[in-house]
């Protein structure tokens, strides 16, 4: 038998339901307004635009948002797919050589790629703005900005697996069996880091696409991401396509968190980027 | 030789993107503006005696204080369930909770002017049932940014919370109530104290992200004022780049400072425990 007053489960539960009403009321709220004509109802920031007043589910405002802001949207998954790759080619090899150990100070290396996530986003794009003003214009700073958030996820996936079962002695199994460096690296290391490949990646593209505290500064007018035009219609635009374009914003980033969750992302656990 | 290699392009992120900006930004903060200056401590000088830029620090640091407080306080029930509980369920509960760790602040401070804003849905709601209109821009306040922040704090206490009270094992409280304490006893004696540091570190995450947010009160109001958004407007503005890095500093070192006060607080109580 457990002890387990009731009244402490009450307690909890009821407190957690709160929290999940506080987090999804709004999302769904935003999702609904997307398409169902509020002016209809009653409820409305603006005059409804002639043509299909009397219909209650539209879809248009995806169609205005999606012309509009289409730039945003490309260059914003590019983005996010190019820190994907950037992080693959560094932080991978570099995740491995950092659980090795193999150089004085690695400790002190491993602390200074994390401290980004401890440090806010917009004193580290003036930091950047400052010391690289003269590459300014093409999107360099803002991928290197971005790059400073995403790369302790990668890393931090890779040696938090490696660290959980003992990677060094299969390495030295493979080479005491004859296996080269490439080919332990191939068939040994590799095969084992799938899964926080995986799970790497996809937090990187969900923190690359959502990011706007770095990005804020780092932006130029040709080279936005997707919460950019987010704030452009949340300035200038009426509720419905703020709507909108919050909805497909989810619609990019709620699959990623959900295949996160789904694949049982340990490495999400410590996530401290300032949102 | 080869971890040498694996290691070079960690290494050159490290010190050219990270070490390199944030040495230009110490500096900076020194120099006199315009290009001829000289040395000078007036960017801080000037950031302390300026009342605005006091009342953005007090707003900055009292907000991300009281939701550190709130937030580490009530995410420990929903991660006391899911690190000691088996439910139906618990990876939907998990993947609700977590939904805003991709959210920045932008968004959501849209969802708090649709939810509390002047025809916001709560307080229409609130008005249509009991006739008041109490709620009515509520967004706007400090209430409502609190509400909002915590919103996004939210997945970090979670899941901070949770990872730690995975160690804590039950047993435990069970051997103190067969050996006679009470509840209360229970709560006090085996509890807290261990569950103390995992709520120091959900506090340090969550002020941490706090401090540097700007985004929601970028979007409900620009009358309250934070560091970080005067920081942008030193940048934009004025092009004052210098007065800009000295905040920066400031912003830094603060998060650094409780930081550092919060880790050595938390070895403190786990030293006096052992």
């Amino acid at each position: 038998m457990r002890d387990r007053p009731l009244l402490l489960s009450v307690a909890l539960g009821s407190v957690s339901a709160l929290l999940l009403v506080v987090v999804l009321a709004p999302v769904l709220v935003v999702i609904a307004g997307s398409f169902l004509n509020t002016a209809f109802l009653g409820i409305s920031s603006e005059r409804w635009v002639a043509g299909g007043e009397s219909e209650l589910v539209t879809f248009k405002w995806f169609g205005y948002v999606l012309n509009l802001y289409r730039p945003q949207l490309t260059f914003g998954v590019q983005l996010a797919l190019w820190n994907v790759a950037l992080c693959l080619l560094i932080g991978v090899p570099g995740g491995c050589a950092l659980v090795r150990r193999a150089f004085p100070g690695c400790g002190i290396l491993e602390d200074l790629l994390l401290l980004p996530l401890s440090i806010p986003g917009i004193t580290v794009s003036i930091g950047l703005l400052q010391a690289y003003s003269m590459i300014r214009g093409k999107w360099g700073l803002l991928l290197a900005g971005q790059l400073l958030y995403t790369l302790p996820f990668m890393v931090r996936s890779v040696t938090s697996t490696l660290r959980a079962h003992d990677h060094a002695a299969l390495e030295r199994a493979a080479h005491s069996l004859g296996a080269g460096f490439w080919r332990t690296w191939w068939l040994v290391t590799l095969p084992n880091l799938r899964h926080a490949l995986v799970v790497g990646s996809l937090l990187v593209f969900a923190v690359s696409f959502g990011e706007f505290n770095v990005s804020f500064l780092l932006n130029t007018p040709l080279y936005q991401g997707f919460p950019t035009a987010l704030y452009a219609t949340y300035t200038t635009n009426s509720f419905q396509v703020s709507s909108a374009a919050t909805t497909l914003f989810l619609l990019v980033i709620v699959p990623v968190l959900l295949v996160i969750q789904a694949l049982g992302g340990r490495e999400s656990t410590k996530i401290e980027q300032g949102a | 030789m080869r971890e040498g290699l694996m290691l070079f392009p960690l290494l050159f992120v490290v010190v050219v993107l990270l070490l390199v900006p944030l040495g230009t930004l110490g500096w900076s903060s020194l120099r006199e503006p315009g290009a001829a200056g000289g040395w000078t401590w007036e960017n801080y000088a000037r950031f302390f005696a300026s009342a605005s830029a006091r009342r953005a620090l007090g707003n900055s640091l009292g907000i991300s204080l009281g939701v550190a407080v709130v937030s580490t306080l009530l995410c420990l029930a929903p991660a006391w369930l899911l690190a000691g509980r088996d439910f139906r369920g618990k990876r939907w509960v998990r993947a609700i909770l977590t939904l805003p760790m991709a959210f920045s602040g932008i968004i959501i401070g849209f969802l708090t002017v649709i939810m509390l804003g002047r025809i916001g849905v709560v307080p229409r709601a609130f008005e249509a049932l009991t006739g008041l209109d109490w709620l009515q821009g509520a967004a706007y306040g400090f209430g409502g940014i609190l509400v909002a922040y915590l919103y996004f704090e939210i997945p970090r206490a979670t899941l901070t919370l949770e990872a730690a009270l995975r160690k804590f094992d039950p047993r435990w409280t069970m051997a103190a109530a067969t050996l006679g304490a009470s509840p209360w006893q229970r709560a006090r004696l085996v509890t807290l104290p261990l569950v103390l540091p995992a709520l120091l570190s959900t506090f340090a995450v969550t002020f941490g992200a706090s401090l540097g947010s700007f985004g929601v009160v970028l979007v409900i109001s620009r009358r309250v004022s934070l560091t970080p958004l005067q920081i942008f407007d030193e940048v934009f503005a004025f092009s004052n780049f210098e007065a800009a890095a000295a905040m920066s500093v400031v912003l830094v070192v603060l998060g650094f400072a409780m930081n550092f006060f919060l880790r050595g607080l938390a070895s403190r109580l786990l030293a006096h425990r052992a």
